[in-house]
Formats: C-alpha cells, structure tokens, sequence
C-alpha cells in the first residue's frame, strides 16, 4: 500500500510507545520502523529505581528469557513479558535512531525529549541536501494504556498525512486539524538529508 | 512475464556495451516505473562507476527519460543527472538544458527534486569553470543556463506552494555559501570540505567574475534575511530560513553579525499568523540555533545577545555556560 512513505516511530527504548504504534501502523500496511533515542533500553524492574538496563544489541528475546528467569510472576502481572512477546514477533531487537543511516518521509517521536534528541543528532550527521523529513512530536505517557491510546492517534496522523499529494505544501493545515481533533498539541519541524 | 524473457536472453551479452544498450531497450518498452528504474540503476552503476568511458556514450539515452510520465523515473534521472556531472564536468553542457526544463515540470515533487540539486550544478559549474585553463564557448553558455535557473528560483520563493518556498530557502542557502569566502573561523562540515566557494575562484577566467559573484551571494543573502522576516511566513517555511541562516553563519562567520540580531529581531516580533503549538515548535527551535551559534568561535563577540536570547527562550545559566566557545578565555586574553 504505501511503500514509498517511510516512516519511523520513535521513543526512548523501543519498547512500549514507538512498538505499539510500529505494530498498529504496519497492521494498517505502511511502511514503518521504529527506534529509540536512549543510550541504554530500559525496562521497570523490582523498584523504581531498580530498572533492568540492557544494551540495544540484546535481543527482544533474550530479554524475555532474562526477565522470565528473574522473576515470572512480577513481570507478567506488570505486562513486561507480554510486551517482549509482541516485540519479538515484530523484529529481534530494539534499535537506536542516532545509529541508524536510513531516510524516511516522517519521523513521529513519542515525547519532547526525544524530539530533541532527534533534532540534535540532525545537527551532528553528514547531509547532502538532497531530500526533505517532517519530524513530528505527539506526547505520550509511557505507560500501556497511553501507548496504546498513542498509537491510534498516530495512525490517525499518518494516515491524514499520507492521504495528502503533497504533504511539504499540507503539512501546517493537517496538523492543526489534528491538533483540533484530538485536543493535543504537537511540536513540528523539518529538517533536510 | 515478457519483461522476464526479455531479460534473459539465449546468448549473454558480450561486453559492458551490449548490456547497457539492452538494459535501456528494456526499460524503453517497461510498463511499471518500479522495473524501469531498477534497469536505469543498473545503467547508471555500469556508466558512472564501473566504466565511466561509457559515460558520454549513453548521456543522450539516459537523458531521454526525463520525459517519462512517471515522476519517480524522472527524478531518477535528474539524480543521475547530478552524478554523471560529478563524475565528468563535461556532462554539464547536455545536462543543464534539461534541468531548466524540468524545474518547469508538472509535478511539484520533480520540482523541488531539481531545485535542490540546484546548488550542485551550481557549484560543479563554478569549479568546472575555474579549473580550465582556458574558458570555452560551450562553458558561457552553462552558465547562462545557470543564471536563468538562478531568475525562476528567486521567482519561485513567492511561489504559492509551501514546500516550494521551502525547497528554495535551502538552495539561497548554498548559493549563499558557494559565494561568499571561507575565512580561518569557518565550521565546514566534513562532507562539504572539497566544495568550490568564491575564494577559490580566480580573477582572470571571464565567465565567473568574483565581484559578481559576491554581489550574488550577498543578495542571496539578504533575500534569506528579508523572507525570514516576512509578516506572514508559515511555520515550516521560518524554521528552515533559521536554519539556513544559521548554517551561513557558522561556515561564514562574516554573517555571525546578522543573523544574531535577524534572530533578536525575530524573537521579539514572532508572525502573528503562527499557531500556538507552531509558536512552540519556532521557539524551540531558535532556542537550538542559537545555542549552535554559541558553540561557534566566533560567538565570542556576541555574548551578551545571545546569552540574553537564550535566558529569555527558557534556557538555564548551566545550559549556556556548557555550551560557550571552548577557547574563550584564550581568545578573550587576544582581544
């Protein structure tokens, strides 16, 4: 359906917010990846401030085997397990945005400090000029229940975006519609490959 | 399928020459635009990288694809068009033409497709021109070509589209660059450290004439300054002229000066038109430029206004401390 439109979702871990919505929108057939921006994945642990901290090359998998060993209970009744299941399903392991060489059309992030994350590794690559990128920011709450809230929205932006025949021209219109419609507020701006 | 057959024929082909002429038959008859770029890849490949005396050979043939009704095969072609370019300066002649035409295209992605790579031929040109010993008719007349491309493009930053305007914000930019002169402060970004600009363009070569080329670079821009401050500039279309500006002014600290207080100028008199979230998105972002210009040596004259900018953006002391100049004290003690 939409090949030529690639997106990215993007969060912090690659987890919860930008899986959610990676796994909506490749349901609804757009090309989509995800990402996140952290320099570690974090994933809730036994306190707060205990989280289990791995590195993006670890497999989704081996989480879920990791995390199933620690403590079965715990990590099922908080969705964790569940989660990495999903996850696994969809690629083997996270990966980080700042590592990848890849274009895309739109790059949607998931809260305001990716968003500058985002922007600041723009500042830091090589660019050749050569193609445009809106970078878009929807705030999500990392939580399940917002990400799954999140992911809607975000299907609903892509969609109205990729509806449009030339989006560099629609772009301001459709996101204040969006911003009407769903009674939030996004930051927007785009940058150049 | 036909295409398939064709594609496999009974005897292989006998030299790179066969298979070229036999891709391009292929791709002349191909229905999708999928299947006929995938051939045009392969003839690019084969005539630009692998055996560029070829080149010259098939420039004609490839160029005739620019009339395709598919817009991704034309900007397949005005990509390839870009490289063969780089690849022999000689191409310019047969490839400048079509450039003029397509920016005439009816497809507004083939236009900004050309418009961004603009600012390529612009720079090959230049350095095509100053690099020969000798300058020659067909080179005035490239240049020429040039020159019209540069008229539409200024016309084309009131054009009614959005994107457009974007897309010609970005070539004032490198137009801007190419020229104006490198000076010691100059943060050149790896990737555009081979790039021609106007301090290494000779006095004597008649067609590039340095003065006039500075005039240009200069009224290129003064147009980014004035369309940054145009009452009813559209969000998308403001970030990228700061941007643009911001870039000048870290490769061209002679600029530092203005756009520092374009950005003062802005940040007191945002458009009234900007939405509330846009008003966010600017902020922030004129909130990132400056502190990009900060990181900049030449900040140094500039302190005062761009620390104030930025306490008033929301940024804190810690924040702007962090990102001075790093040889400040030195330089200071110069001063």
């Amino acid at each position: 359906m939409a090949d030529d439109f690639k997106i990215a979702v993007i969060c912090s871990s690659n987890q919860n917010r930008s899986m959610e919505a990676h796994s909506f929108l490749s349901k609804k057939g757009f090309n989509v990846k995800s990402f996140g921006t952290g320099n570690m994945v974090k994933l809730p642990g036994p306190a707060p401030d205990k989280p289990n901290v791995y590195d993006f090359s670890i497999t989704y998998d081996a989480m879920y085997r990791d995390l199933m060993q620690k403590d079965y209970e715990l990590y099922t009744q908080n969705g964790i397990l569940h989660m990495l299941d999903r996850n696994r399903r969809i690629k083997a392991h996270p990966e980080r945005f700042q590592d990848s060489t890849e274009r895309f059309d739109l790059l949607i992030t998931c809260e305001e400090r990716v968003y500058d994350q985002v922007l600041e590794d723009f500042e830091n690559k090589e660019k050749n000029d050569e193609q445009a990128v809106h970078i878009i920011n929807i705030d999500i709450q990392d939580n399940h229940e917002e990400a799954t809230i999140g992911a809607f929205m975000i299907c609903e932006l892509v969609t109205m975006l990729y509806a449009s025949d030339d989006l560099d021209n629609e772009v301001d219109e459709i996101l204040q519609e969006f911003e009407h419609k769903v009674k939030r507020s996004v930051l927007h701006t785009a940058q150049f490959y | 399928s036909k295409d398939d057959d064709a594609e496999r024929p009974n005897e292989p082909p006998s030299s790179t020459y066969d298979i070229v002429v036999e891709l391009l038959n292929n791709a002349a008859v191909m229905q999708k635009s999928v299947d006929k770029i995938a051939n045009l890849k392969k003839v690019k490949e084969l005539i630009v990288h692998n055996s560029p005396d070829l080149l010259d050979n098939f420039l004609d043939e490839m160029l005739a694809f620019q009339t395709d009704v598919s817009k991704d095969v034309k900007k397949f072609i005005i990509g390839f068009m870009e490289e063969a370019c780089k690849k022999d300066n000689e191409c310019l002649p047969k490839v400048l033409p079509s450039i003029v035409m397509l920016l005439a295209d009816d497809d507004v992605n083939v236009q900004k497709k050309i418009i961004l790579t603009a600012n390529s031929m612009f720079k090959l040109t230049l350095s095509w021109i100053t690099k020969a010993k000798k300058s020659r008719p067909e080179m005035t007349e490239v240049w020429n070509h040039l020159k019209e491309l540069k008229t539409l493009l200024y016309e084309m930053l009131e054009s009614v589209n959005d994107g457009i305007r974007t897309h010609v914000v970005k070539f004032l930019e490198g137009l801007t660059l190419v020229c104006s002169r490198r000076t010691a402060d100059s943060e050149i970004p790896k990737k555009n450290e081979g790039d021609i600009s106007l301090d290494q363009v000779s006095q004597t070569n008649g067609i590039a004439i340095p003065q006039k080329l500075e005039e240009d670079g200069r009224k290129a821009f003064n147009s980014l300054l004035q369309f940054q401050s145009s009452p009813h500039i559209s969000s998308i279309n403001l970030m990228t002229v700061m941007n643009a500006l911001s870039n000048i002014a870290k490769q061209r600290p002679d600029f530092f000066d203005q756009v520092v207080q374009s950005y003062e100028a802005l940040h007191v008199n945002l458009p009234p038109t900007l939405a509330k979230s846009q008003v966010s998105s600017v902020r922030k972002n004129l909130k990132t430029q400056m502190m990009g210009l900060l990181k900049h040596p030449a900040s140094v004259d500039f302190l005062q206004q761009i620390s104030t900018l930025l306490t008033d953006l929301g940024a804190s002391q810690s924040e702007i401390a962090k990102n001075m100049p790093k040889d400040l004290e030195s330089r200071k003690r110069k001063a």
